[in-house]
């Protein structure tokens, strides 16, 4: 069974077509990018899934589970923690992930925390983009569900940072749950893809097999950037 | 480590496994390191480590023991045919390079023994 399926996703704001004819279906226990330039609607499509967009048409199904509830307790998603005060040590940002989710697992956090070389007194303002993201990632895993959701999760962080996120992905990501993570640059993370899904023209154009891409030749960053040659639509 | 962006990484992770054990960098009956501790070395998806690993299995370079994990195997006659065709794809590269140098398999072979006489008298010398 799929664990995620959307069918017929539309979405509109203000009158302008956002999302239009998404279709989708990813299998268990993958590691998926979703690519797209920047508004092409990626962050959109994240945010529809995980339930903090509304009012969009067609049917997204998570884990079996169709009702807005049932779907949003099956997907972990990347938050950008801009509603804690800055003033916050990051183990009370913790205390509020256990106290909000059921299947946030504090062991498994302190693993993550420690992995990412993070200190639990230290407060959100005193981060820096590559920590921060740590954080984010570190709390993002530590709910224990089908579907993570993460959405660009290696913009503007250094190349050690990135290395340390794509490693926690490898080492934390159990059999069954699948990994959707947007960017709009594929290059360094095209190792750990096992499928990519190019977003243009508000719909999912295409879903390919890592490998089987680069079986016919071709590179997933060439793969990706064939379907932005005529340089349209930016 | 790094891979060629444009071949598949399970068949580049089955290349560089084959060349270890003919090599003898791994050993008959050496136990690989487990699919995710290659996936975490290598930086690459765990189902791309496991689907090389069953390719290798069914070509019989590894077995695998329940519970236990995958080992390296003592069949002998399979590693030196392995070797065999390794050389063969070398030295047929090798020609294939000097024929577009204009150099025919004679010539060539004039060539690699012409270098091959120079580096063993620079060698001498420096004794």
């Amino acid at each position: 069974m799929a664990i995620l399926s959307i069918k017929n996703l539309s979405y509109s704001k203000h009158h302008k077509l956002i999302l239009q004819g998404v279709c989708l279906d990813l299998e268990p226990g993958k590691i998926v990018a979703l690519l797209g330039a920047n508004g092409a609607g990626k962050t959109t499509l994240m945010r529809i899934i995980s339930g903090q967009a509304k009012h969009w048409h067609g049917q997204v199904t998570v884990d079996g589970q169709d009702n807005e509830a049932a779907r949003k307790a099956c997907i972990s998603f990347t938050d950008q923690l801009s509603g804690f005060n800055k003033a916050m040590k990051i183990s009370q940002v913790a205390d509020f992930y256990e106290q909000v989710f059921p299947d946030f697992d504090r062991e498994e956090y302190r693993k993550l925390q420690q992995f990412m070389n993070l200190s639990p007194d230290m407060r959100l303002r005193e981060m820096s983009r590559g920590m921060k993201e740590k954080l984010i990632i570190s709390l993002t895993f530590a709910r224990q569900v089908p579907l993570y959701l993460l959405d660009e999760p290696f913009s503007g962080i250094d190349v050690m940072a990135r290395k340390r996120i794509i490693n926690s992905i490898l080492l934390w990501k159990n059999d069954q749950s699948t990994i959707l993570l947007s960017d709009h640059f594929v290059n360094e993370i095209s190792s750990v893809l096992d499928e990519v899904v190019i977003v243009k023209d508000q719909t999912v154009l295409a879903k390919q097999g890592a490998d089987d891409i680069r079986a016919k030749g071709q590179s997933i960053e060439q793969y990706y950037e064939s379907f932005y040659q005529e340089g349209e639509d930016e | 480590m790094e891979f060629k962006d444009n071949v598949p990484i399970y068949l580049q992770i089955e290349q560089r496994l084959i060349k270890q054990i003919v090599q003898g960098q791994l050993q008959a009956g050496d136990r690989l390191p487990s699919v995710r501790k290659l996936a975490v070395t290598e930086t690459v998806n765990v189902n791309t480590v496991q689907r090389a690993l069953r390719d290798l299995n069914m070509q019989g370079f590894i077995y695998t023991k329940r519970g236990e994990g995958n080992f390296v195997t003592d069949d002998q006659d399979l590693i030196a045919d392995t070797k065999e065709q390794l050389i063969k794809q070398a030295v047929t590269d090798f020609l294939k390079e000097m024929q577009g140098l204009g150099l025919e398999h004679r010539s060539a072979q004039a060539a690699l023994e012409n270098y091959l006489r120079k580096e063993e008298q620079d060698g001498d010398s420096e004794h």
